[in-house]
C-alpha cells in the first residue's frame, strides 16, 4: 500500500460525525470604503496617497530617480530607470518597485497583487509602491476572495503594509526581510 | 529529586516549570509580554461585531473538512498535479524527512532556507538534514535567534519570546559580529536582515510551512509578517512545502474566514503582512508539497481528540493560558507548548504530567478562533491517562481530594465549571500542590462568581 492509501484508509475509521459546510453570510460594513481602507493601511504601517492619481505617482518616481534611486516599474504607464532583469537575483539592489494592485480590502488594508514578473519583486525591493483603483476596494475578506483572480500555475498575494517583526522583546520593527516601506497611490 | 524523572530521563512539567519559576522577575516579564498579546487580540476581536460568528464559521468549516478529509485531500492532490505541483504523502516523521532529503539530494542542494513550520519541528527535520550534510537556515527572525542559540522554539508564533533583548544582542555579537553591548531591537533586526539576505540570495532551495491548502484550487497559502517565506520560495528554483493533513480547506471562501481571525487572534493585527497563494511553481522552477499524517489519523479515531485538528496555530491559547505564561514553553515535553500542545502532545509525553499543566479555566477555548474545545480535550487526556493507569508522580495522592469532582460524570463533562468550583471551595493549600510548580509562587486564578453561582443554584435545587 502506498503512503497515500494508508492515510486515506486510516481516515475511514474517523470518529467524527458528518458536518455540513456552513453558509457564509457575514454582514459587510460598506460605509466609506476609502476611509476604512486608509485607517486600516495606517494600522499596518502603510501610507496612502489619495490625491493626484497616477500623475502624482510618476512625479514621485521621477524625484526618486533624481536622487539616484534604482526604480523598477511593472505598472503600464509608469516609467522607472531599471528593466526587468534576466534573473531574479539581479533585483537585489532595487530601491523602489512599482507594482499594480488589483484589489484593496477596507477591513485590513491588504492589497491583492497578481503574479509579478519575477515573483520575488515585491519582497526583494527595499521599498514597495502599489497603485490601486479607488473603485477596486471591497469591504472585507469574504468579498475579496470571491473577486481575486488566482490563475492556475500562478502566485497571487495579499500585501498589508511593509514587512515587519516583533520577535525581539515584542518591539515592533518595520522592515524585516521584505520591503521596508509601503506607499499606496489611489487613482 | 529522582522521582521527578521518568525512565527515559524526561522531567515532569512541574519540575521544569519550577526551574523557570525560580527567576520571578523573568516569570513576571514573560507573563506580561504574553498578556500584552492577549490584550491586542481582545482589541482586534472586539473591533469586529461579527467576531463570534467568524469563530463559529471557522469551527464549522473545519469540522466539515475534517469529516470529509479523504475527499478533500484527493481533490487537493488532483488540482495540484494539474497546476504542475508535485505531491508526496508521508505517514510519519521519518518518511517526511526521507522524502524531503530525497528531493534535496536529487537537486544537489547544499543550503536550504526555511520559514516557520511547526510540522518540521515536530518531525525533527533540521537535525536529520544536517546529518546528511545540508545546511538549514531558519529565516524567521525569532527562529533564527533560537537556531543560533541552539534552542527549540518556546512559542509557536513568537518562538524567542523567552529571550531578553540583551541576550539576543550578546548572541548576535558572538555569532553575527554586531557591536558588543548593543541590544536595540531595530539595530539587531537590521543586522539579521543583512545576514539573512545573503542566505536568501545563495540558497539552493526553500522550504515553508503551510497555513492553508485549498482543495478546489490546488494552492497553498503561506502567511508571514517578515516576508521570509516569500523571499525564500521565490529566489531558488526549488520550493518545498510541508503540511499536516489537517491544513486542507475546501475553497477560497474558507480561506476568507480564517484569514480574518488568524492574525487578529495571534498578535492583534488585522491580517499578516503577506498572505501568499502559491498555485504552481515559478517559471522554470519546481514546487513540491509533502502531506503528512504523523499521528493525525490516529487522533481522528477519538471524537474528542479529533477536534484539536481544527487548530490553525494562531498561538492565542498560549498567550491567554495562566500556566503557560508562568511556566514557559520549555516545560511541556513537546515541540508545541501551551493548551494546544497538551491537546496534540499529551500522548507523546512519557512523564504523563502535561495534561495536569492546566487549571481547566477554559480561557483557551474561549479565545480559540476555531473553537477547539481545549479544556474538554485536556480533561479527556487526564481521563485517558488515568484509565491507562499512567498518572504522574504526586497526582495519585491528590486525586481523592478532588475525586468527588473528577468522578462525577456531570461535572467531568462540564470540566470548566468543575475547575472553577474546585478553585473556590478547596483550600489553596490543597490545590496548590495539585497545580504544580506554576502555582507555588502565585495565587491561583480567581474563579468567576457567576459560574459558581450557577453551579450552586443548580445543585442546591436538586
Ligand atoms: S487551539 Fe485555537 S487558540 Fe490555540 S493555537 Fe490552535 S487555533 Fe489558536
Amino acid at each position: 500500500m502506498t503512503n497515500k492509501h494508508t492515510i486515506l484508509s486510516a481516515l475511514k475509521q474517523s470518529a467524527l460525525d458528518q458536518h455540513a459546510m456552513p453558509a457564509m453570510d457575514v454582514v459587510a460594513n460598506n460605509d466609506d470604503l476609502v476611509g476604512q481602507f486608509n485607517a486600516s493601511l495606517n494600522t499596518v504601517a502603510g501610507t496612502l496617497h489619495s490625491e493626484g492619481g497616477l500623475a502624482a505617482l510618476q512625479q514621485a518616481v521621477d524625484e526618486l530617480i533624481q536622487q539616484n534611486m534604482q526604480v523598477i516599474s511593472l505598472l503600464d504607464g509608469i516609467k522607472g530607470n531599471r528593466q526587468v532583469p534576466e534573473t531574479a537575483h539581479d533585483l537585489a539592489d532595487i530601491d523602489y518597485a512599482v507594482i499594480p494592485g488589483e484589489l484593496g480590502v477596507a477591513e485590513n488594508g491588504a492589497i491583492w497583487v497578481n503574479q509579478p514578473s519575477h515573483r520575488v519583486t515585491p519582497f526583494i525591493c527595499e521599498n514597495l509602491i502599489l497603485a490601486l483603483a479607488k473603485d477596486n476596494i471591497v469591504a472585507n475578506m469574504h468579498q475579496a476572495v470571491k473577486q481575486v483572480a488566482l490563475q492556475p500555475g500562478e502566485l497571487g498575494l495579499f500585501i498589508a503594509g511593509p514587512s515587519k517583526t516583533a520577535d525581539i522583546e515584542q518591539a515592533l520593527v518595520v522592515g524585516a526581510h521584505g520591503a521596508c516601506s509601503l506607499n499606496v497611490y489611489l487613482y | 529529586m529522582t522521582e521527578l524523572y521518568t525512565a527515559s530521563g524526561s522531567k515532569v512539567h512541574a519540575h521544569k516549570a519550577d526551574i523557570f519559576c525560580r527567576d520571578e522577575t523573568r516569570v513576571d516579564w514573560h507573563s506580561k509580554a504574553l498578556w500584552a498579546l492577549r490584550e491586542k487580540r481582545d482589541r482586534a476581536a472586539g473591533s469586529l461585531p461579527e467576531w463570534e460568528q467568524l469563530r463559529l464559521l471557522g469551527s464549522q468549516l473545519k469540522l466539515h473538512t475534517l469529516s470529509h478529509l479523504a475527499q478533500y485531500l484527493e481533490q487537493f492532490e488532483q488540482q495540484c498535479l494539474s497546476n504542475g505541483i508535485k505531491v508526496h504523502w508521508a505517514s510519519d516523521a521519518q518518511q517526511h524527512n526521507e522524502i524531503v532529503h530525497g528531493i534535496l539530494a536529487k537537486h544537489k542542494v547544499k543550503k536550504l532556507v526555511k520559514s516557520k513550520s511547526m510540522l518540521t519541528e515536530e518531525c525533527h527535520m533540521n537535525p536529520y538534514l544536517e546529518r546528511h550534510g545540508i545546511e538549514v537556515v531558519d529565516t524567521d527572525l525569532g527562529e533564527r535567534i533560537i537556531q543560533l542559540a541552539n534552542m527549540p522554539p518556546s512559542h509557536i508564533v513568537v518562538p524567542a519570546i523567552h529571550m531578553k533583548k540583551e541576550e539576543v544582542g550578546e548572541l548576535f555579537h558572538q555569532q553575527l559580529g554586531t557591536k558588543a553591548g548593543e541590544s536595540d531591537p531595530l539595530y539587531l533586526t537590521r543586522a539579521a536582515r543583512a545576514h539573512l539576505r545573503e542566505k536568501f540570495l545563495t540558497a539552493d532551495a526553500a522550504m515553508t510551512g503551510v497555513n492553508m491548502a485549498i482543495a478546489d484550487q490546488g494552492a497553498i497559502v503561506v502567511c508571514t509578517n517578515e516576508g521570509n517565506a516569500d523571499m525564500g520560495a521565490n529566489l531558488p528554483k526549488l520550493q518545498l512545502h510541508s503540511m499536516g493533513i489537517d491544513k486542507v480547506v475546501p475553497d477560497m471562501d474558507s480561506v476568507g474566514v480564517l484569514l480574518r481571525t488568524l492574525a487578529r487572534n495571534a498578535t492583534g493585527q488585522p491580517i499578516t503582512t503577506y498572505s501568499s497563494f502559491y498555485r504552481g511553481p515559478q517559471e522554470g522552477g519546481e514546487m513540491h508539497v509533502i502531506i503528512v499524517d504523523n499521528g493525525r489519523t490516529e487522533m481522528m479515531k477519538d471524537k474528542i481528540l479529533a477536534e484539536s485538528l481544527k487548530c490553525i496555530r494562531c498561538g492565542g491559547c498560549l498567550n491567554t493560558c495562566p500556566v503557560y505564561r508562568r511556566s514557559g514553553g520549555y516545560s511541556y515535553n513537546y515541540t508545541i507548548p501551551g493548551p494546544i500542545g497538551i491537546a496534540v502532545g499529551a500522548k507523546h509525553d512519557d512523564t504523563n504530567s502535561i495534561p495536569w499543566a492546566c487549571t481547566l479555566c477554559g480561557s483557551c477555548t474561549y479565545v480559540c478562533p476555531t473553537m477547539v474545545p481545549l479544556d474538554k480535550i485536556i480533561a479527556h487526556h487526564r481521563r485517558l491517562k488515568a484509565e491507562a493507569k499512567r498518572l504522574p508522580y504526586g497526582k495519585g495522592g491528590y486525586m481523592p481530594l478532588v475525586g468527588r469532582f473528577m468522578a462525577n460524570e456531570t461535572l467531568m463533562n462540564t470540566s470548566m465549571s468543575a475547575a472553577r468550583l474546585a478553585l473556590r471551595v478547596l483550600p489553596g493549600s490543597l490545590l496548590k500542590p495539585f497545580s504544580g510548580a506554576w502555582g507555588k509562587y502565585r495565587e491561583l486564578p480567581v474563579a468567576p462568581e457567576s459560574s459558581f453561582a450557577s453551579w450552586y443554584n443548580k445543585n442546591r435545587s436538586r
